[in-house]
Parts: C-alpha cells; sequence; structure tokens
C-alpha cells in the first residue's frame, strides 16, 4: 500500500505540473496573477479601484441597477453602436485594402507608385486617425468609420500586396504552360494563396481599427465604448473606466484568439507557420 | 583554333558590358520609380487639398512645409527631447525587467514553458491598453509614457534574451571549464556577449511600437511631448499644425529606427560582420 | 614532467532514448604515460576517445575506476585543443589568448605574442576570430593551449575539421612548438597516419572503449610525411589498426 501511494502521488503531481506549464493552464496562472498584481497596485496608487469593485460596476452597468443617479443599463446599447461603425468602417478599409493591394502586388508600376506611400500610413498611429477623422467630418456616424477605415487599410493592403506576390512567377508559368484557362487559374492560384495572407491583413485591421474607433469614442464621440469610458473617467468613478476599459480588452482578445485564430489556421493550412506578415508588428494605438 | 579564341574573348567582353549596363540600368530605373511614387504621392496631396480648397481641410504641402519649418524653428527640441526621454527611460525598464526575464527563461525549461504563455499575450495586447492602464496608474506625469513604453518592449526583450540565454555556445562554455574560468569570468566573457546582441535586438524591433505608444500616453496624458502637441492642436482645430507635429513624429520615428538604431547595432557588435552563420 | 595515470577507468553514459540501453563510452582502461612525450589515442568515432579527454579535463566524471593527472606533486595544469577552435568570436586575438591566463597586463601580453609569433600569426593581434580563415583559427587555438604554459596538452582532433593541405601544414606548426617545448601531449585523432607521423607512442582504441594496442614508435622529430621511413611504419601500423577496425570493403578488396 505505502509502495503504491507515493507513486499514484507522483503521478498526479506530475500531471498538475504539466497542466500548469501547458498553454491552459500557464494563461490561467497569469491571469490570476495578473489580478494579485492588480489588488497589489491598488495599495500603492489609490486611484487604481480594485477588481472586486470593478466586476460590481459592471454587474450594474450591464443588468441596469442605481448608480448614483447615472443612468446605467445601455451597456448593449453603446457596444452596439460601437460594432456598427467598426463593421462599416472595417468594411471600407478592407475593401480598399484588398483593391489596393493587389494593384501592388501584381503591377510593377504599382508597387512604385504606391508602396511608399502605404508604408508612410503604415506608420501612422490609430489616434492620428481619430483626430483627423474629426477635424474632417466633426462628431457625425462619417467620423468614427473613418477612422477605421484609415487606420485598418495599410495593414490589409500591405499583406494583399505580400499574397499576391507570393504567388511566384514559376506558378503562373506552370498553369499557362498547362492551358488552364484564365478564369480557373485566377480561382485556384490567385485566390487559395492570398486568402492566408488575407486573414492576416484582416486579423491586423480588426485589432488596428478597434483600437482607432475607441480612440475617436473617447476624444469626440457622443455613444459606444469608447465614450462610455471617458464618461466614467470625466465623472471621476474609476472603477466605471476601469469596467470600460476591461470590457474593451475582453472584447478584442476574445476575437483574436478565438475566432481570428481558428479561421487564421484554417487558411493557412497549407502553409508553413510563422511565415505570416504583419508589415512591422504594429498595435500601438 | 586561334582565331575562334580571338573571337570569342570580344564576344564575352560584349557580354559583360551589357550585363552591367543593364543592372545599372535597372538599378536606376528602380530610383525612378521611387522618386516617382513620392512625385505622385505629393502630386495627389497637393491637387487633393487644392480641390477640397480650405486649409482646415487639408492643407497643401507647402502650407505645410512652412508650418513644419516654423514648429523646427520653436520649441520641436523640447518637445522631442520630452518625448525621446521618455522612451529611453522606458526601454531601460524593459531591458531591466525583461532580461532577468529571458534569463530565467532560456535556462530553465520549466519557468520557460510557464513564462512563455503569459509574455506572449503580454506582447500581444495592444499599445491601446498599456496607454491607458499607465494613464490610470500615473495620471498626468513623466511616468506614465515611461511605465507604457517598459510594458510594450519588455516581451520582445525577454524572448529575445531567453532565445540567446539558450543559444550560447556550449562549446565556449566547456573550453572556459577546461581551462579553470571562474563563473564570474565564464558570465561575463560567455554569456554576457552572446546575449547582449539579442537584448538590442529587443531594443530595435520594439522601438517603432515603443515610439507610438510613447506618444499615444503623452496624447492622454502629458503636459509635454510630441503626443502633447498633437492633441493640444487637434482641439485647437489647427490642421496644418496637427499634420505638421504628425509628419516630424513619423519622421523621426523612422530616422532613429532606420538610422540611429541600425548603425549602433553595428558598431557595438562589429565582430559579427565577419560571422559566418 | 606531466604522469598521467589511469587506473580500470569506465565510462558509461545512461540511454540517449527511453528504454535503450545505456551507451559505454569507456568500457576498462588502464594506461601510464609519464615524461615528455607525445601520446595519440587512436580510434574511429564513438570509442570514449573525446570522453576520455573530458574525464582528464574535469568536464566529466567517471563511473568507476579513476585518472589522475599530476605534475610531481600537485595537478597538472592543462592545456586543450578542440575540434573547433572554440575562439571567443566577440574578442580580438590577442584578448582570447589573454583570456585562458590567469596572469594580466604586460606578462600575459607578451607570452601571448611570444606563442602567436610562434605559429606565425604576429599580425592578427587585434583582429577579431571572424577575419580568420579556420586554419589560422586553430592555430590560435594551438598558440592559446600552449600559452598556458601547460604541463599536460590535451589535443581532441584538433585536424579533422579541416582541409587535408591546412592540416599538413598545422601539423607542422604543433611539431615546431612541441619541439621547442616539449610538453606532454595526449593526442587523439581517429587518423593512424597523422599519429605515426606526430606521435612517440599510440594506443589503439577498440570498440566499447578499450585498449587493443599499445606501440611505441622510435623514429627522430619532426617527421616529414615525405620521408620514407616515416612512410613505411604508416603503412605497417595501419595494417595492425586494420586488423581491429577493418574497412567494410576489405573482402571486396580481397584483403
Amino acid at each position: 500500500m505505502s509502495a503504491v501511494t507515493p507513486v499514484i502521488e507522483q503521478a498526479s503531481s506530475g500531471r498538475v505540473r504539466r497542466f500548469l506549464t501547458g498553454p491552459v493552464g500557464a494563461q490561467i496562472t497569469a491571469v490570476i496573477a495578473f489580478l494579485l498584481l492588480w489588488q497589489l497596485v491598488t495599495l500603492i496608487a489609490p486611484r487604481v479601484p480594485t477588481p472586486a469593485s470593478v466586476a460590481h460596476f459592471l454587474y450594474i452597468e450591464i443588468t441596469g441597477g442605481p448608480h448614483g443617479g447615472i443612468v446605467t443599463g445601455q451597456f448593449w446599447e453603446h457596444f452596439a453602436a460601437t460594432l456598427r461603425y467598426f463593421s462599416i468602417g472595417l468594411l471600407i478599409g478592407f475593401t480598399a485594402g484588398v483593391l489596393v493591394g493587389v494593384v501592388i502586388g501584381s503591377s510593377r508600376i504599382g508597387q512604385a507608385l504606391l508602396n511608399d506611400t502605404v508604408l508612410v500610413l503604415l506608420t501612422l498611429p490609430a489616434f492620428v486617425w481619430a483626430f483627423l477623422a474629426t477635424m474632417w467630418f466633426g462628431i457625425s456616424w462619417q467620423a468614427p468609420v473613418v477612422a477605421v477605415a484609415f487606420s485598418s487599410f495599410p495593414f490589409v493592403t500591405i499583406n494583399v500586396a505580400q499574397g499576391v506576390r507570393s504567388i511566384t512567377p514559376e506558378l503562373k508559368n506552370m498553369s499557362s504552360a498547362f492551358g488552364v484557362s484564365r478564369r480557373k487559374r485566377f480561382r485556384h492560384l490567385t485566390l487559395a494563396a492570398v486568402t492566408g495572407y488575407l486573414f492576416a491583413g484582416l486579423r491586423f485591421a480588426i485589432i488596428i481599427g478597434w483600437n482607432g474607433i475607441l480612440l475617436w469614442e473617447w476624444f469626440s464621440g457622443q455613444e459606444g465604448v469608447g465614450f462610455r469610458t471617458r464618461y466614467w473617467f470625466d465623472a471621476n468613478r474609476y472603477r466605471g473606466f476601469v469596467g470600460w476599459v476591461i470590457v474593451f480588452i475582453v472584447f478584442i482578445v476574445i476575437v483574436d484568439r478565438v475566432l481570428l485564430n481558428r479561421l487564421q489556421a484554417r487558411a493557412f493550412r497549407w502553409r508553413d507557420p510563422g511565415e505570416v506578415s504583419d508589415g512591422i508588428e504594429q498595435n500601438g494605438g | 583554333m586561334t582565331e575562334t579564341l580571338a573571337q570569342a574573348a570580344p564576344d564575352r567582353e560584349a557580354l559583360a558590358l551589357e550585363l552591367r549596363r543593364t543592372a545599372a540600368g535597372s538599378r536606376r530605373r528602380r530610383y525612378l520609380a521611387v522618386v516617382g511614387g513620392w512625385l505622385a504621392f505629393l502630386l495627389v496631396w497637393w491637387g487633393l487639398a487644392a480641390l477640397l480648397g480650405s486649409e482646415a481641410r487639408l492643407p497643401s504641402p507647402p502650407r505645410v512645409l512652412q508650418e513644419v519649418r516654423e514648429i523646427l524653428a520653436g520649441d520641436f527640441w523640447t518637445q522631442f527631447w520630452a518625448s525621446i526621454v521618455r522612451v529611453i527611460a522606458g526601454f531601460f525598464a524593459a531591458v531591466a525587467i525583461g532580461t532577468p526575464l529571458g534569463f530565467i527563461m532560456g535556462r530553465s525549461r520549466y519557468w520557460g514553458n510557464f513564462l512563455q504563455a503569459p509574455v506572449v499575450v503580454a506582447g500581444s495586447i495592444p499599445g491601446l491598453t498599456y496607454a491607458v492602464m499607465a494613464f490610470v496608474v500615473f495620471g498626468i506625469s513623466f511616468w506614465g509614457p515611461v511605465m507604457a513604453v517598459g510594458l510594450i518592449s519588455m516581451p520582445y526583450v525577454a524572448i529575445n534574451v531567453a532565445e540567446g540565454v539558450r543559444g550560447v555556445d556550449r562549446g565556449l562554455i566547456n573550453m572556459s571549464i577546461a581551462y579553470h574560468r571562474s563563473e564570474q569570468q565564464i558570465f561575463r566573457n560567455v554569456v554576457v556577449p552572446s546575449v547582449l546582441p539579442f537584448i538590442f535586438a529587443g531594443v530595435r524591433l520594439s522601438f517603432s511600437l515603443a515610439w507610438k505608444v510613447g506618444t499615444l500616453t503623452e496624447v492622454f496624458g502629458s503636459s509635454k511631448g510630441i503626443g502633447f502637441q498633437i492633441r493640444r492642436n487637434f482641439q485647437l482645430f489647427n490642421m496644418p499644425a496637427v499634420i505638421a507635429w504628425v509628419l516630424l513624429f513619423c519622421l523621426f520615428m523612422l530616422l532613429i529606427e532606420r538610422l540611429v538604431l541600425v548603425r549602433l547595432e553595428r558598431r557595438l557588435f562589429r565582430w559579427r560582420q565577419w560571422e559566418r552563420d | 614532467m606531466a604522469r598521467i595515470d589511469i587506473e580500470r577507468l569506465s565510462k558509461i553514459f545512461p540511454p540517449p532514448t527511453k528504454g535503450g540501453d545505456p551507451v559505454t563510452a569507456i568500457g576498462d582502461i588502464s594506461m601510464e604515460i609519464e615524461g615528455n612525450v607525445f601520446v595519440s589515442v587512436v580510434g574511429p568515432s564513438g570509442c570514449g576517445k573525446s570522453t576520455l579527454l573530458n574525464i582528464l579535463s574535469g568536464v566529466e566524471t567517471p563511473t568507476s575506476g579513476r585518472a589522475s593527472v599530476t605534475e610531481g606533486e600537485r595537478e597538472a595544469r592543462l592545456g586543450y585543443v578542440f575540434q573547433d577552435a572554440r575562439l571567443l568570436p566577440w574578442r580580438t586575438v590577442m584578448d582570447n589568448m589573454t583570456y585562458v591566463r590567469d596572469d594580466e597586463g604586460s606578462a600575459a601580453t607578451e607570452a601571448a605574442a611570444h606563442y602567436l609569433e610562434m605559429v606565425g600569426l604576429s599580425h592578427t593581434h587585434h583582429m577579431f576570430p571572424g577575419q580568420l580563415s579556420g586554419g589560422m583559427q586553430q592555430r590560435v587555438g594551438i598558440a592559446r593551449a600552449f600559452s598556458v604554459e601547460p604541463d599536460l596538452l590535451l589535443m581532441d582532433e584538433p585536424f579533422s575539421h579541416l582541409d587535408a593541405i591546412t592540416a599538413r601544414s598545422l601539423r607542422d606548426h604543433l611539431q615546431i612548438l612541441w619541439a621547442a617545448t616539449r610538453k606532454t601531449v595526449l593526442f587523439v585523432t581517429h587518423d593512424v597516419v597523422e599519429a605515426v607521423q606526430l606521435s612517440d607512442r599510440i594506443i589503439i582504441l577498440a570498440p566499447g572503449g578499450v585498449v587493443f594496442d599499445d606501440i611505441s614508435i622510435d623514429l627522430e622529430h619532426p617527421r616529414r610525411v615525405t620521408d620514407p621511413k616515416v612512410a613505411t611504419l604508416q603503412a605497417e601500423i595501419l595494417a595492425r589498426f586494420e586488423e581491429m577496425h577493418p574497412s567494410s570493403a576489405a573482402a571486396e578488396l580481397g584483403a
């Protein structure tokens, strides 16, 4: 009996250790560590609200309850508003990006003329577009859409261009040598190769575009996630501020890791990992 | 036989000349294309500005140039200095935290696995989040941008250092042991020089990101710096000034990244240019 | 005058894969080496030759038996030349030379300069290893080993990574250095021909890390491969070596 139990104990502690060091376990531990760190920080910096108070706030904000006279319960309306403009802007930015990307990737003249411009646009952080959009369109529905479109456009372009360029001349020669019809060639060759890059571009476009609309709403909006964040900040209710910050972080993390990573993995099944381009890894605001 | 040889020689020469000419030609064509691209960009900008007519909509290139000159002649350097000092301080923090972290990750497989996921997650959190966090913790102060820069660059440094530590040449360590070198000597002469290029690479890779995030944090919570200037002119609806500051922001980001950092790397690691792997 | 005492030495490594067999690098070796002699240990790869050097230099510990390297009453000072030069790529040649010395300053640099001159590399003091050819790097490695004025010089197949022409030159450099300093050298190689050219004594190892033969060579130094006496001896000893480690094509060649 005593010879058996130690072996079992060893096995289970091995399993616990493996779980902790595996991807899921490590992430959970990281989250817990972060929460503990947060709690510690509240002791040093008095303005920082505790995790518990933020959680409580979010509960009220979502379900609608008394909060010192401020209207709550409109969580989903604000979220929907942001999502609406976000998606329209993303659609525009993505479409434009694909078009320009194809031009840059397939024609040398196109590349010579447009590539550097797109590179410059890549270096502009999202907050610049938030400002410019307001200065052009004031406080209207066009402004956030424009902010999202412009900030996401260059990432799509760069990735699509690389995707198109990756269709090496040999592939093109091969299919013309076999006399495959033009449409078929476009579909199978071009589209398949480009799809993977499309997803990469889409992923970065979403992250940057999301930054873009939040920044716009913070500085100029009248509704939406960014606006609400600013609202609580101005009211000096930091748990409200932090609560909404968590909302937008969690949203983008979920979208990115759960949704997009899966889609990208599927689209890239035929390729080695690690060859995806992100232009320059740019998640900055 | 000699006749055909004599014939072959000038042919070969002619071919070589032809190749050199076309190589130079294609290089020249590429320069022209790039210049053409910039000209096209400027012309489109100018045209659009003329079309829209008002400087509040889109100021023309000359108008922006004038603004840039005014800024450069004015307090640009104080603002730039304020911004760059924060970025440098942030990098110091990133290196101070990331290097030991990377060491632990590189030397121990357990900690490497354990820390890999959180470090990668930390590296993929959008800069906006860090800017906001820094703002929450520090408010309007010098330290906000420093913290944001530090947080966003730290994963790059840590991961690079881990790579560097894992890649330390075991043969050199064994050689040092065979010659009875002390642990300190081995650390100073083998480990540190192996890892140093990786630290620098982490800094160089994250520079443009750090510059953006630092500026963003300034936009929120600062009373000095390029980010603050952009916001101030935005609030004044001074379009030429906003564009001028943005242009300067990008220009210096590229200058520092491409010129300063790359040159510095080459000087610090002179010995690498002859390395054969 | 260094003295190597090896008594029933064995080194067994744990199996490389789960459920495999442990690896016997050294089965059972005993030998005594004394005096300023050049001794070669010859055998094909996997015979435990490098392991033997690792144990003598302290990098590895024996599984059983003992090995000691002494100079009179004290532990011998060791110099080590590896298959690859193992120079610190981020330090100059001079800094690499002084790295292994315990003294500092001008004493160290003068000694280093002296040995660099003996291998014909005086002009490379401030160059980085990356600027040197493989042969030159190995010459620095050899000069480095000699410069610590070791009682015993361990050399682990130092020329096996070089092309034949460079290797021949380096063997000559080595003979010059050895003639000038007359250290005890333990030289490990898989090349019997090379061993005959360089050594006073050849120890042939069999698979499983045991001694197969122990041959003394009595020709004067330095030996040139163009010398017919050297060539004859090389053929003889190679034949002896082939008894233990035959060529896999021996049968077809009617040997």
